[in-house]
């Protein structure tokens, strides 16, 4: 199923613009100072913000990593 | 007016101070026992719970019908990599939402973007927090009489549940509500 170039752009521009939100709001010393899995879950996170994925990641429960994304301070941009 | 609840959304508005609203503004909201079965807090458990114990939040019957459909949608979009990755739970939200003619309650982007260009699924109504908000005021279940007291409603979820809005969609949304208050 083709998606037409024009809006492909428009979300490639919303994915950036998010990802920058989640960049800053971020607190980098608590990301740093987790377990590699949950440090890497978060880092993915901020990059795709993708939950579920996310959490798949860092082997817990879809609510137990919003709960570690919350402690990040990385806002669900939406 | 019949809604769907995905996990995350639940997760998030079980969360936020005015939580209890989200009762009078829908007559049946339908959840997905896999999307249940993701809850692991207390917090979002005893708010679901308490939905499903006054009637207001139902398990959908799933049936063949909708596995069928299941199938064919998850082949249509896995392979666009601009669409963030859909999972089952959230691809049978979005299924039960176009079978029930309900507004699907999800703040996942992916689903956003399935409405956008899916033929099939282009008038399926998602709404974030925001627009649920939005039609709690239209619906008197918020009372205001400014853009800006309901700035405090958006501004307190955002808090909760720590969400940012895009600006763009809180414009649009104003600008909509705008309209509703010059009435």
């Amino acid at each position: 199923m083709l998606v037409d170039e024009e809006l492909l752009r428009r979300w490639a521009l919303e994915d950036e613009e998010a990802r920058e939100i989640r960049r800053r709001y971020a607190n980098w010393e608590f990301i740093k100072n987790q377990p590699p899995r949950i440090r890497a879950a978060l880092e993915y996170f901020i990059e795709r913000g993708d939950r579920y994925v996310a959490s798949k990641i860092a082997g817990v429960s879809l609510e137990e990593f919003d709960e570690l994304r919350r402690k990040a301070s990385i806002p669900v941009v939406i | 007016m019949i809604g769907v609840i995905d996990a995350c959304f639940i997760i998030d508005w079980s969360r936020y101070r005015h939580r209890d609203l989200i009762k009078g503004l829908f007559d049946i909201l339908y959840i997905h026992e896999e999307i249940l079965a993701q809850l692991r807090s207390e917090i979002s458990i005893s708010f679901t719970s308490r939905l499903l114990a006054e009637g207001k939040l139902r398990l959908y019957p799933w049936t063949q019908s909708d596995e069928d459909e299941f199938l064919l949608l998850r082949s249509e979009i896995i392979a666009n990599p601009r669409i963030p990755s859909l999972e089952r739970p959230d691809l049978l939200c979005l299924i039960i939402a176009r079978r029930a003619n309900a507004i699907l309650l999800s703040e996942n982007i992916g689903i956003h973007r399935v409405i956008e260009f899916h033929p099939r699924y282009r008038n399926v109504k998602v709404w974030t927090a925001l627009e649920t908000l939005e039609h709690l005021v239209y619906r008197g279940l918020i009372t205001l009489s400014s853009e800006e007291e309901f700035m405090r409603f958006v501004r307190e979820y955002e808090q909760d549940t720590n969400h940012i809005f895009r600006k763009r969609r809180i414009e649009t949304c104003l600008k909509r509500l705008r309209t509703w208050l010059r009435r």
